[in-house]
């Protein structure tokens, strides 16, 4: 069921075009992260939902309605702010509070909520500090429990986590989902940690020079990237750039290192991608019809239950590559060979 | 080296902008009614007779009346400005900025020609509501000025944020912006007070004998009889204007504070 709709934005800013026909579907109650490089437009689009900024072409439609026009305090979205925005001369009650008087509730019930989402975000003996007097962690939480406490119908976070360090941003990612769990909200969080959005997220969107380059869940991103771009900034990989000769059952991918038959699937690829797990590694050739590339190891990184290799290819490219580590690891400058099925090669356009 | 120059700089304008000041004070308390050294005993008496003379009073209950007026109206419209100035795109804000602030450059002189001018043909009253009206003129654009730093100064997601939580413009300005840029209005209202309290040129052009304001009264005062009730007003400006700057130093302060 569709909660939020995007339909073909564009958005310059004079000269510059910070969004090339964006659209999106978002349903009730789903997690959706916008990933992509600095500058890619996801702030853009986030502004755009909130109500900041008007769009040059297109519409945002809730639950049916436009609301492209509609100005930021009509539109009942949460936001938290990259930088929080908390304000400095109230206590975290009164920022907390805020929305809510703002919608002339009743003390009583203020209070009420005030105390539960204090509670949601484990602030309550904070109360009565000001923002200031808060860890960055803190104050993350506090925009959360101010972002949430009037029930919006979509909660936006734009870069919720990227001041806070990498422990502390594990444990507020862990938070959030709960969070997102309990209460069923829609959000829409923007990033550019590929590792937080497929933590979090039922689907992501990721953006490039202002497009959206491919709408899907992680899974769908990490196994079926729709393009090298997608393959490349969604996990590891490798890339090889070659030919197709051939059509139909008889096409073949021909690369300066390998050839291979094209199934289906793999239709019509001049560009094809290994994710580093669907490699293998192994001191002699193995002779069970899996392509293989004999390769040199440049260095290796232990992490206990496994290794990750980089590996020189003879034509001088990199190839990288995981493999178990229980009786430890190649020394540097090993000659080996990497191999992979072909079915495990994923197609790109 | 970089010491010895400060020291002499300092002693040097000290000296060259107070000396003139602290050499005629003590001549306040002088018994005498001739304003020279040296001093023939230390008395009171001549503020209690500038504080008793209507010749002084009414002129200084003038000046306070008008700059009061002069400093919610500046305060207002200055703040107004800023406010909407704020709320333009770049270009324009440097555009309007000069023109906001360009009472401050023209000559007091000519403001003060056409709008005797203007108040004569219109027919705005001669006196207290002409005052208030040419000195807020001038006064306008260092509220203008004072509260456009603070604005400057402010987190503009702030504003965002409240309206993200649903707040209306007005609202906004009421919980977020105002409390947060308090001081800068303060010091723009203290700026305002100042400048009408001790505006002579527009004063000698608008003010009829009924409204005419305390350094009128001291520039006529200086012509006529050169005694010590000049000197005891003058002490009374000073120590004013001390008790100003010191409200001033602490609202810079506590404006400084929450930006942490
Ligand atoms: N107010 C603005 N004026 C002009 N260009 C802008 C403005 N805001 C963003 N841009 C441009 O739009 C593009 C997208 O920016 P943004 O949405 O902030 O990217 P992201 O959040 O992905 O880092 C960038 O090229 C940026 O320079
Ligand atoms: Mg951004």
């Amino acid at each position: 069921m569709t909660s939020l709709e995007i339909k073909n934005i564009n958005k310059h800013y004079g000269a510059v075009q910070a969004l090339h026909d964006v659209s999106l579907s978002i349903n009730k109650g789903e997690f959706v992260t916008l990933l992509g490089p600095s500058g890619s437009g996801k702030t853009t689009v986030l502004k755009i939902l909130a109500g900041f900024e008007p769009v040059t072409s297109g519409q945002v439609l809730m639950e049916g309605r436009d609301v492209t026009a509609l100005p930021p305090e009509k539109r009942n979205f949460g936001l938290v702010f990259q930088g929080y925005a908390l304000f400095p001369h109230m206590s975290v009650y009164d920022n907390i509070a805020y929305p809510l008087r703002v919608r002339r509730q009743s003390k009583a019930m203020i209070d009420e909520r005030v105390l539960a989402a204090l509670d949601l975000v484990q602030l309550r003996k904070f109360a009565n500090r000001r923002p200031q007097e808060l860890s960055g962690g803190q104050q993350q939480r506090v925009a959360l429990a101010r972002a949430l406490v009037f029930k919006p119908d979509v909660l936006l976070l734009d870069e919720p986590m990227s001041a806070l360090d990498k422990q502390l941003r594990h444990d507020l990612q862990e938070e959030l989902r709960e969070i997102h769990r309990s209460l069923g909200t829609t959000f829409i969080n923007v990033t550019h940690d590929q590792e937080e959005a497929m933590h979090m997220s039922d689907r992501i969107a990721i953006m490039d020079h202002g497009q959206i380059k491919q709408y899907d869940t992680a899974h769908q991103l990490y196994r079926r990237p729709a393009s090298r771009f997608v393959a490349e900034f969604v996990g590891k990989s490798n890339v090889f750039q070659g030919e197709v000769r051939g059509s139909g059952s008889s096409a073949r991918f021909y690369s300066a290192s390998f050839e291979m038959p094209l199934a289906d699937a793999q239709t019509g690829a001049s560009t094809v991608m290994i994710r580093p797990e669907d490699a293998e590694i192994t001191t002699t050739a193995p002779n069970d019809g899996r392509i293989t590339l004999p390769v040199q190891v440049i260095s290796s990184t232990y992490s206990g239950d496994r290794a990750l290799y980089t590996l020189l290819q003879s034509d001088g490219a990199d190839f990288i590559a995981y493999a178990p580590a229980r009786s430890g690891v190649f020394p540097d400058g090993t000659d080996i060979f990497v191999s992979f099925a072909s079915q495990d090669v994923i197609a790109l356009a | 080296m970089s010491r010895l120059i400060y020291w002499v700089s300092v002693t040097f304008c000290a000296s060259f902008l107070i000396l003139p000041l602290v050499v005629v004070w003590p001549l306040a308390f002088n018994p005498s009614s001739f304003l020279t050294y040296p001093m023939e005993g230390f008395t009171f008496d001549w503020f209690a007779k500038v504080l008793s003379d209507p010749g002084w009073t009414r002129p200084m209950l003038n000046s306070v009346r008008v700059a009061l007026g002069v400093t919610v109206l500046a305060v207002v419209i200055g703040g107004l400005a800023a406010l909407g100035v704020m709320m333009t795109r770049r270009g324009t804000q440097i555009v309007l900025s000069a023109l906001f602030v360009s009472p401050l450059v023209v000559p007091s002189v000519v403001v003060a020609v056409a709008l005797a001018y203007a108040f004569g043909r219109t027919g705005v009253g001669g006196g207290y509501l002409s005052l208030v009206l040419a000195h807020s003129i001038v006064a306008a654009p260092l509220v203008f000025l004072s509260v456009m730093t603070s604005l400057r100064g402010l987190d503009p997601n702030l504003d965002l944020a409240g309206a993200s939580l649903g707040a209306s413009r007005i609202y906004r300005f009421f919980t977020v912006t105002l409390p947060l840029t308090a001081p800068g209005f303060a010091a723009g209202a203290v700026f305002a007070f100042i400048t009408s309290f001790d505006e002579v040129v527009l004063a000698l052009f608008l003010a009829d004998p009924g409204s005419s304001t305390l350094p009128i009264a001291l520039f006529a005062g200086l012509r006529d009889r050169l005694e010590p009730p000049i000197v005891v007003v003058a002490v009374l400006l000073s120590v004013l204007s001390v008790l100003f700057l010191m409200l001033l130093n602490y609202l810079q302060k506590r404006h400084a504070a929450p930006r942490s």
